[in-house]
């Protein structure tokens, strides 16, 4: 009876996947094939696989998905480098502090996970405007940090809670200044908390959407995934080169993942095996 | 003491600061905005007390709008979930085949809407994939996935659970994992079958993927914008698919209607708020602690 | 260990912070004392307009003014209206837009108007006016809305002439149905909520706008409502041709690309559309020959709901108004610029003297004598939503009514559900 069970697991298993990624596929396949042939046999292999639209895109005459690429690798190295530096330091202190306005701000910090954008998009929009940072890298990477950070203190407060208070302890008697004790001592013990909050904030900060295209605007140019938002008026007759450049835009974070698949997935299982 | 003052604008001041500035000020903003009838080109702003919130309570649009944003979020937060816990109790296995199954669950989560709004534009359009098939297969009158408004909404739910499917399963997978084999061999010496071997082990310890899971479905489902946007622009006719994230965008930052609009965001946050709070209160009474 | 680690990030966060200093945009300071001005224009491209179109046009058009450079900004999708609002409520109000709704701007100050003078050489100098006042030149004339049609279809169901009247046009879709061709292509689908009204347009044009062209300021004033019975009456028309099943049923999931791709592959007999639609037969002819008609009145009147406007604002807060001003003057009168967008998109240019290139098409030079034809027989008419200023509708509630005109293409909702809805929209937005 077990081994009846055994021999359909795969079986099962490979044909939901291939249902499951039946339009990741035709997308991909569309992409390699003429313009005329994705209309007439979406669902076939590409006989005569093609570069054109790969290529349309990649050399577009205003440089449009070069330039997009270049933000957002600028706005997502910025905002993760920031954002894990933040996040831990603030993590540290406000669960090594005995201070008694630590308690109620790492109750407002967390609870900042649930704010949808929507609802602080437009004051985010006059703030920065104040602050002279609209139409800018810096204000997205600014507005980016500030709300992702209650992910980052969310996952650093768990792990610096694994830190024995002993080594830190030792390491300030010795006379190490909190700085040192925590770049020295306590980071290197949260790498892996690092890893993972790394990888979720990028992917998460790459493929945003609302942010870039309100606070970069027009005139900074656009980030990849606003790209392909344009794309989609702008090839309505031309699903290939559409195609192509959903997938660009997407390669570098897929390259991401399957590079580092090991530590996303120890980043998941670690944050629920709390 | 100035060592003190020193390690807390070391430490905690940058973040705090940024954090204050970008997104508590906005949310106070937000919610005093609500009391206001702010409009982009009005030359003054008045305050008008609970005028906007009594409007909004009396527009149907705002109640259907709040509606579809229920809809959407109970089935994003229920199907994945369910689906994924059973596909992870099928992919627990080690081997690089069910390595790579996993992966391909997964990449629709590393995706972004906008792509995956893309992808599925293809394949539900009235000339699309799907249609296709079934026009191959015979079906005379094939439906209109993202243009009948009966359906559209549905459409919308589906495309979001197939992108968060991957993410309830390798959650799930990694709770799964946690719990002790001794358990259920012991469970196994005592003649306990599968069905109970689930219910009385597997599922009690694998709580705390189900919080996580659950919360994470629950903000997702009730901040959906993207998709819509690409897939529907909020129709076909009135408002049959706009999520309240979207009506607020389209009041308040694509249309004029600053202090309306400002009014829906705040019942927006309350409700979000409410709701994970319950939620994770509920959920995380379940939870062992080992 | 840990300190050289700690490098590489120290390292690579400044570095991208410098890379980020020297590309990160924002305003330029380019007002130094001498320089050329730089202004940013905001354009929309679609199949028609494509890039290299702008990019030829703008560079001409610089020549002619010296001291400016422009920055081309590019509209994420076809919606420049809502992106112009976008734009101005995180304070990047472009300094020269192209066909974007002045309402709203206008009366928050955000635009510059045009005076009289400098409007002399244009033929309806007072359109789409907005308290009087001009914040968009009134460079096109665009009839909205035309019966375009598949000849081949209607000779297949033994039609030998034009409708001239509403029961003539009814019978014609009769004709067309039972010979298992469908009657009319509708759209709106996807993002192009508005390829939803240009059948509404008609109906509203023939029984409305044409005895009552100030039917959208009576709306503002309050001494109509939609409630009234020839507005009603409008709507019911459209919803008797959905429950007659003389609409692609289809129609309503396409995207505006896909409409009218759908048309060229013949899902249907008549398409109601723009006269852009004329450009786009001409330059890429279909595999059947194109006819069009006006829209056909109860009493045989011939309509065309039309769109004089559709030219460039400039922002009153642009570092200089006059330049921009000049430039967008210069903008309209280019002849080349002008025949560009004349071929592209079927407008007649309405500045004095301009006659449209010798070798336009055959559909465009039909559809531009059915409009003069109309100018003389006074059958011109507003569209609706697509009307701006004091002759329009609030431009907030044009994406409310293209949604609302999908329900009735659908036959989802009936005229008086679809006027007390339009009721309830207008008067949220008070």
């Amino acid at each position: 009876m077990r081994s009846r069970l055994e021999v359909l697991r795969p079986i099962a298993a490979i044909a939901l996947a291939a249902v499951f990624f039946f339009p990741i596929y035709i997308v991909v396949m569309g992409m390699l094939k003429p313009a005329d042939k994705i209309q007439s046999s979406p669902l076939g292999l590409p006989l005569q696989p093609t570069g054109e639209n790969l290529g349309a895109v990649l050399g577009r005459s205003d440089g449009l998905f070069w330039s997009a690429l270049l933000n957002s690798v600028q706005i997502t190295v910025l905002s993760v480098v920031l954002l894990t530096l933040l996040s831990a330091m603030l993590a540290h202190y406000l669960v090594r502090s005995h201070a008694l306005w630590t308690k109620p701000a790492m109750l407002v910090l967390l609870a900042g996970l649930m704010i949808p954008p929507a609802v602080i998009l437009q004051p985010v929009t006059q703030v920065l405007g104040a602050a002279g940072l609209m139409n800018s890298v810096v204000g997205v990477v600014a507005s980016n940090v500030a709300y992702y950070l209650p992910f980052g203190v969310f996952v650093f407060s768990g792990f610096v809670g694994t830190v024995p208070v002993e080594i830190e302890e030792a390491a300030s008697i010795d006379g190490a200044s909190r700085f040192r004790l925590f770049w020295q001592v306590v980071f290197p013990i949260m790498r892996p908390a690092a890893a993972s909050v790394m990888i979720f904030l990028g992917v998460w900060v790459w493929n945003d959407f609302l942010t870039p295209l309100i606070i970069l605007g027009p005139e900074a140019g656009t980030t990849v995934t606003v790209g392909v938002y344009r794309s989609v008026g702008e090839y309505s007759t031309n699903f290939g080169t559409l195609y192509a450049f959903s997938f660009l835009a997407s390669l570098p974070v897929l390259l991401f993942f399957v590079a580092l698949q090991k530590q996303f997935v120890a980043g998941l299982t670690a944050g629920s095996v709390k | 003491m100035l060592r003190r003052v020193r390690e807390f604008s070391g430490f905690a001041l940058p973040g705090l600061f940024l954090y204050g500035v970008l997104v508590l000020v906005p949310i106070v903003w937000t919610v005093v905005l609500g009391f206001t009838d702010r409009n982009r080109f009005a030359a003054e702003t008045n305050w008008v007390g609970l005028q906007q919130f009594q409007r909004l309570l009396e527009d149907d649009q705002f109640w259907l709008v709040l509606k579809n944003t229920f809809v959407v979020t109970a089935i994003v937060v229920v199907v994945p979930n369910v689906v994924g816990l059973a596909l992870a109790l099928l992919l627990n296995r080690e081997t690089r085949l069910y390595r790579l199954l996993r992966a391909v669950f997964f990449t629709p989560v590393i995706l972004s809407g906008i792509v995956v709004s893309v992808i599925w534009q293809s394949v539900l359009r009235p000339d699309g994939v799907l249609n296709a098939v079934l026009v191959d297969a015979g079906v005379t009158d094939a439906p209109r996935w993202l243009s009948d408004p009966g359906i559209a909404l549905f459409s919308i739910s589906g495309i979001l659970c197939w992108q968060l499917l991957g993410f309830c399963v390798v959650v799930y997978l990694a709770g799964l994992n946690a719990v002790p084999q001794e358990l259920y061999e012991a469970a196994i010496v005592d003649g306990a079958g599968w069905w109970r071997r689930f219910g009385s082990i597997t599922w009690p310890m694998i709580a705390s993927s189900v919080t996580i899971n659950t919360v994470m479905l629950l903000i997702s489902g009730f901040k959906v914008y993207e998709h819509i946007l690409v897939l529907t622009n909020g129709g076909p006719g009135r408002n049959t698919t706009a999520s309240i994230a979207f009506d607020v965008i389209e009041k308040g930052v694509r249309g004029d209607r600053i202090g309306f609009a400002a009014a829906e965001a705040t019942i927006m946050l309350g409700i979000i708020v409410l709701l994970s709070a319950v939620v994770l209160r509920l959920l995380q009474r379940r939870e062992v602690n080992l | 260990m840990a300190p050289r680690w700690r490098g590489a990030v120290a390292a690579a966060t400044l570095l991208t912070v410098a890379l980020a200093g020297c590309t990160s945009g924002g305003k330029s300071d380019s007002s130094s004392a001498g320089g050329p001005v730089e202004l940013t224009m905001l354009t929309f491209e679609t199949p028609n307009l494509p890039a290299s179109l702008w990019d030829s046009a703008i560079a001409r058009v610089s020549q002619k003014v010296p001291g400016v450079t422009i920055k081309k900004l590019v509209t994420p999708n076809v919606d420049r209206t809502t992106y112009a609002k976008q734009l101005a409520s995180s304070g990047q109000l472009p300094d020269i837009m192209m066909a974007v709704n002045p309402q709203g701007f206008a009366e928050g100050g955000q635009l510059a108007d045009f005076s009289q003078d400098e409007l002399k050489d244009f033929a309806s100098p007072e359109s789409g006016a907005i308290n009087g006042k001009i914040y968009q030149l009134p460079t096109n004339a665009q009839p909205q809305s035309l019966l375009y049609y598949n000849k081949a279809d209607f000779a297949k169901a033994g039609i030998t002439a034009a409708p001239k009247t509403w029961t003539d046009f009814l019978a014609v879709c009769a004709k067309l149905k039972a010979a298992g061709i469908t009657p009319i292509a509708v759209g709106g689908g996807g993002q192009d909520t508005f390829a939803s009204m240009y059948t509404w347009v008609g109906t509203v044009g023939t029984d409305v706008y044409l005895t009552d062209p100030k039917f959208s300021q009576e709306i503002a004033d309050g001494s109509k409502t939609f409630a009234d019975p020839q507005f009603v009456k409008a709507a019911d028309k459209v919803a008797q041709l959905a429950k007659l099943g003389y609409l692609d049923k289809q129609g309503t999931s396409r995207s505006y690309a896909d409409h009218e791709k759908a048309f060229r592959a013949g899902s249907a007999a008549m398409y109601p559309m723009g006269s852009w639609f004329a450009s786009s037969a001409d330059n890429d002819k279909p595999k059947f020959d194109v006819g069009v008609f006006a829209w056909p009145s109860d009493d045989g009147k011939a309509v065309v709901p039309n769109l004089t406007g559709g030219g460039l604002s400039v922002s009153a807060k642009a570092e200089n108004v006059d330049l921009a001003k000049k430039f967008a003057l210069e903008w309209t009168k280019d002849k080349e610029t002008s025949d560009a967008f004349t071929k592209a998109d079927g407008t007649f240019n309405t500045i004095a003297g301009y006659q449209p290139p010798a070798d336009m098409g055959p559909l465009f030079k039909e559809t531009l004598a059915l409009y003069n034809q109309a100018v003389k027989d006074g059958t011109v008419t507003p569209a609706l939503s697509i009307e701006q200023g004091d002759n329009g509708l609030p431009a907030d509630l044009t994406v409310p009514i293209q949604q609302i005109a999908v329900e009735l293409l659908n036959g989802k909702s009936d005229a008086q559900a679809v006027v007390s809805k339009l009721d309830k929209e207008y008067a949220g937005l008070k």
